[in-house]
């Protein structure tokens, strides 16, 4: 076969040949961002997400059609960070015997747009480059023995589907503007869609044709706009109504104010105006806070009010899952080494108390149910099927399994650095022991610089051992999770389980995003059921959790030892398995497997799991008047990390991200 | 053992009637965005795909060129092919078949996307890019098996290349793109877990496959299989008038497709049906139109037909219904009827 020789190439493709940029129906919104982008670069670019499907893409790449003197400088995510940063230039250096620097995509993306299509999939480790690069304006090398620097502005653009994760929030803030996309629900805008689709595939270079004086028009409007642009005044009024706005919209930093007057700028710049008008800040306001607007701090909401006639004072339950956070997080900042420090707490301390808080506790529950024991029978004879409630974004648990092996080095929670050959190539590094992995890239630039001193073997090359580098990889490393519900009687009472439910969803999403895997494991009448077996497919699990009716005893004890057989079987298949048990349950239990209490043996059961290395949670449900505490104590039996409910939803940003990403309307 | 390299004869495959029409179609018309095939073990998946190479028409490319441009096509060369297009230079034009590139599942991700050229680096002191599958898939059949376990990052890659027709390197010290656009065949049993819906997106149809329940139709699965494996050559010669005869209707289907128009009520339909099943954004619409046409030029007609739109949204939207629990693989498509009679009832009054 012929092999090609490498080129750099300026632009990513021929633009000639491509869907024009305005004849994507509809997406307004979409057109608007980018446009103001292209007029005013200051912005700071734009996120776009939403569904498949939605010219997402087609928009941006595109947009070098109409920009008058700006490319789209796709950054592809499987690229290695040599090429994003640059890196030293192997042609160049071993011809003149001195280190070269050789440009990377930053370089190529100064004063013009770089696109990220994907975003949210972009590895760690190169988001960090970028923000770094992103804030400062410069692109800093030190690195192969160069150091230089070069000044590196672009406007960043990303597209990314929200069902496969979202972005952290420092990421988030440095896109200018986030516009949620959907797709058109308009017949008559989607008949029209298919037409020039079509039309575009079967006769692509007439049809190009026909959209060229669109584009040039747009592109004059453009430029004009430019022009305009320095003219556009900016009044005190403007100053005092962005700030209310944003002051309103409860944004971290000043960030959200700077852009939504640059954009505001160059909305009154493309219809011409030179002044900003109210309707520009509300249009600009769409744009800037969607991803920025947070929801009022302090809100009072977390406490529980029907918690005050209760004996214990409310903090000690909180101040004792704060410190379970603790203990299970340690585990796990030994490897990753974030904030290890804050473990001020002697532990000891909370224990004799709390366990004897417990105890009562305990004794309470007793009574309760021998007391009323019509209540519960009432429930436990009828079936029903509730439906799922709220779901909500899971803020970050940690609940990542630790492996010791794989995990040393600089492990990242979401990813981890692999030392086998497998996962995504990221970077190279000095190899430690002996080398099995060669990055050969950056094994060639180490020995460039020498080229010239060293001794001539009849090849083009000499390589010698202190110019090996080996390959750092990075592998999404899914645990996997079996969910254990409590889907008893009890639970069936005041739509609990409709939280539980919705709860459950959104661990599942969580698990999803992960990409974990997951097992469901229902308990309820005199046993436990596998719903599902360990899958990928968190819509069939969905799907188990919706039909799963709730009714009958609660055999705990039973629900765990079949979440714990799923796993031991799925450890058969696969030995580094990294399981987590999740049990959602009030901790409550009133039918036993064997003879003897069902609590007692329910803490057996969760001791011999932890004994065998299982990583387990347990997510409280209980809402009761009177809290038993029962989960709690299980939690404690089996070092489990305990949660309340409530406790799992993450924080309010993201949460106002995720709605707006769901509903466009602002 | 002398005709070991004979395949299966995709004509003698007993059923599984979708999976090869899905096959077909595509072949037809290499637009639609590929097929998966979900099922379970021993459902001829793996078979029918392969058996699709003897099928495969022979087109015009660019002797030389490791993409296998086409000489009329330059929206969709390689930057060196284009270059002479510009510049007015002539090809040599040669004739290749189309071909299944397989994709296995531990490939490595250098040697999808193409890597730095090692050997030709030492020996040279310059970088040169070495091509990968992405590469040799480009106008050909790309295959996955068991695609539900490729990796992510390679999932990842893959979806980018299907969505843009463009392979895009930048690692390794190597900055490259050239085109990949290829025919996406996965295969795979959903009892080994899902696909992302994204990737699952990219799949123009989904086709799910069950063992054939007909005694009768069994009982011939059976023979065939036995009649295969005593004698491969005699079993293909059985077989090679009805491949003949597949082959020239894949011809002259591919042909009548240019022709093929589609009424505004078709499109209606399309809209209506993605509208009312709330499917993701505009794919399904785009693919269902498509799909159908394909099918009226399988036909022999030249107007897309009611019946046709319902076959293709049946291979079309299963993957794209919302929240849908696909274990089963049965799906309602009661509701896809309803409106396509509405509508065609609709416009008969009209007409």
């Amino acid at each position: 076969m012929n092999k090609k020789t490498l080129k750099h190439i300026g632009h990513q493709d021929k633009p000639a040949y491509r869907f024009p940029f305005v004849a994507v129906m509809g997406q307004e919104m979409v057109k608007k961002a980018l446009l103001l982008n292209l007029v005013n670069p200051l912005i700071g670019g734009v996120l776009l997400a939403g569904e498949k499907g939605t010219a997402k893409s087609t928009l941006v790449r595109n947009l070098g059609q109409i920009a008058p003197d700006m490319e789209v400088v796709d950054l592809p995510l499987n690229a290695t960070e040599d090429r994003v940063i640059g890196s030293i230039d192997i042609e160049k250096t071993i011809s003149q015997g001195k280190r070269a620097f050789g440009s990377g995509i930053l370089k190529k993306a100064h004063g013009n747009i770089l696109y990220i299509d994907e975003v949210n999939l972009l590895s760690e480790h190169i988001v960090n480059s970028i923000l770094e690069v992103a804030a400062s304006g410069v692109n800093h090398i030190e690195r192969e023995g160069i150091s230089f620097e070069h000044p590196a502005r672009f406007v960043l653009i990303g597209t990314m589907n929200p069902e496969e994760g979202f972005l952290r929030s420092q990421f988030l803030d440095r896109f200018g503007l986030y516009v949620a996309v959907e797709g058109s629900k308009n017949p008559v805008e989607r008949k029209e869609i298919v037409k020039r689709r079509l039309a575009f595939e079967h006769h692509t270079a007439s049809f190009i044709k026909t959209w060229e004086g669109d584009t040039e028009m747009l592109k004059n409007q453009i430029k004009e706009a430019r022009k305009n642009l320095g003219a556009v005044k900016i009044s005190e009024t403007v100053f005092k109504l962005t700030a209310d706005i944003v002051n309103e919209a409860y944004c971290a930093g000043n960030r959200a104010e700077l852009v939504m007057i640059e954009t505001a700028r160059a909305l009154a710049a493309l219809a011409g105006r030179q002044n900003i008008n109210i309707d520009d800040i509300k249009e600009a306001a769409q744009l800037v806070l969607p991803h920025r607007k947070r929801e009022k701090p302090n809100d009072p909401q977390e406490s529980q009010p029907d918690d005050q006639n209760d004996e214990e004072p409310e903090e000690q339950p909180e101040e004792n899952q704060e410190e379970d956070q603790n203990d299970s997080d340690k585990e796990d900042e030994a490897d990753s080494g974030e904030d290890s420090a804050d473990q001020t707490e002697p532990e000891a301390s909370e224990s004799p108390d709390d366990t004897d808080a417990d105890d009562t506790d305990v004794d309470d529950s007793d009574k309760e149910e021998s007391e009323l024991p019509q209540q519960p029978e009432l429930s436990e004879i009828l079936d029903q099927i509730d439906a799922i409630g709220r779901t909500f974004m899971i803020k970050n648990l940690n609940i990542k399994a630790v492996d010791r092996k794989k995990r040393k080095g600089e492990g990242k929670r979401l990813k981890t650095k692999t030392d086998t050959k497998k996962g995504q190539y990221i970077k190279s590094a000095i190899p430690r022991n002996t080398i099995n992995d060669l990055a050969f890239d950056a094994t060639l630039r180490a020995a460039a610089p020498y080229q010239r001193v060293r001794e001539d073997n009849g090849l083009a090359l000499i390589i010698k051992t202190e110019d090996l580098r080996e390959k750092l990889r990075e592998k999404r490393t899914g645990s996997t999770i079996v969910f254990v519900v409590d889907a008893s009687g009890s639970m069936g009472a005041k739509k609990r389980m409709e939280t539980v439910k919705g709860a459950a969803v959104s661990l599942l999403t969580d698990a999803y995003q992960k990409r974990d895997r997951v097992g469901l494991v229902s308990f309820r009448k005199k046993d436990a059921e596998v719903l599902l077996n360990i899958t990928r497919s968190v819509d069939m699990a969905e799907k188990c959790l919706r039909d799963l009716p709730t009714g009958g005893k609660t055999p705990l004890a039973a629900g765990l030892q079949k979440g714990y057989e799923v796993i031991k079987n799925e450890q058969r298949k696969n030995q580094d398995l990294l399981p987590i048990l999740v049990l959602v349950s009030d901790g409550r239990t009133n039918a036993a497997l064997r003879e003897g209490d069902p609590f007692t043996e329910a803490l057996e059961m969760g001791k011999r799991i932890a004994g065998e290395g299982v990583q387990t949670i347990v997510v409280d449900t209980e809402v009761d008047f009177i809290k038993l505490g029962l989960a709690k104590k299980l939690a404690v039996a089996m070092g489990a990390r305990y949660y309340r409910i409530e406790d799992l939803e993450a924080d309010v940003l993201a949460e106002a991200v995720r709605d707006l990403s769901k509903e466009s309307s602002f | 053992m002398k005709n070991i390299n004979i395949i299966y004869p995709f004509t003698g495959i007993v059923g599984q009637e979708t999976m090869k029409k899905a096959l077909i179609l595509n072949i037809i018309n290499p637009l639609l965005g590929g097929v998966l095939i979900r099922g379970e073990k021993g459902t001829a998946k793996s078979t029918a795909v392969r058996a699709l190479a003897d099928l495969l028409p022979s087109r015009s490319q660019v002797e030389g060129c490791p993409f296998g441009c086409d000489p009329r096509e330059p929206a969709n060369m390689c930057s060196d092919c284009l270059e002479k297009y510009e510049n007015k230079e002539t090809f040599v034009e040669v004739f290749g078949r189309m071909k299944v590139v397989d994709l296995p599942v531990s490939a490595t991700e250098d040697r999808v996307v193409g890597t730095l050229d090692i050997e030709h680096a030492i020996k040279k002191g310059e970088k040169k890019f070495e091509p990968g599958i992405l590469a040799q898939a480009n106008r050909n059949i790309l295959y996955v098996d068991e695609v539900n376990l490729l990796d992510d990052h390679i999932v990842d890659v893959l979806l980018d290349s299907a969505a843009m027709g463009v392979n895009t390197i930048e690692r390794e010290g190597v900055s490259f793109f050239h085109p990949s656009r290829f025919i996406l065949v996965g295969t795979m049993n959903p009892e080994e877990g899902d696909l992302r819906p994204q990737l699952l997106d990219r799949f123009g149809m989904v086709v799910d496959v069950i063992g054939e329940r007909n005694p009768d139709q069994r009982i011939d699965v059976i023979k065939n299989r036995l009649a295969y494996e005593k004698d491969k050559e005699a079993f293909a010669n059985l077989f090679t008038a009805d491949q003949q005869d597949l082959r020239d209707r894949i011809l002259k289907a591919k042909k009548l497709l240019e022709k093929v128009s589609y009424g505004d009520e078709m499109l209606e339909m399309a809209v209506k049906i993605s509208i009312a099943l709330d499917v993701d954004g505009h794919r399904a619409d785009i693919a269902m139109i498509k799909t159908a046409m394909t099918i009226a030029a399988f036909k022999g007609q030249t107007e897309v037909a009611p019946a046709d739109m319902q076959e293709a949204a049946e291979l079309v939207l299963p993957h794209r219904l919302r929240r849908t629990p696909f274990e089963e693989g049965i799906y309602n498509f009661d509701q896809v009827e309803q409106i396509i009679n509405a509508v065609g009832s609709a416009q008969d009054v009209v007409v």
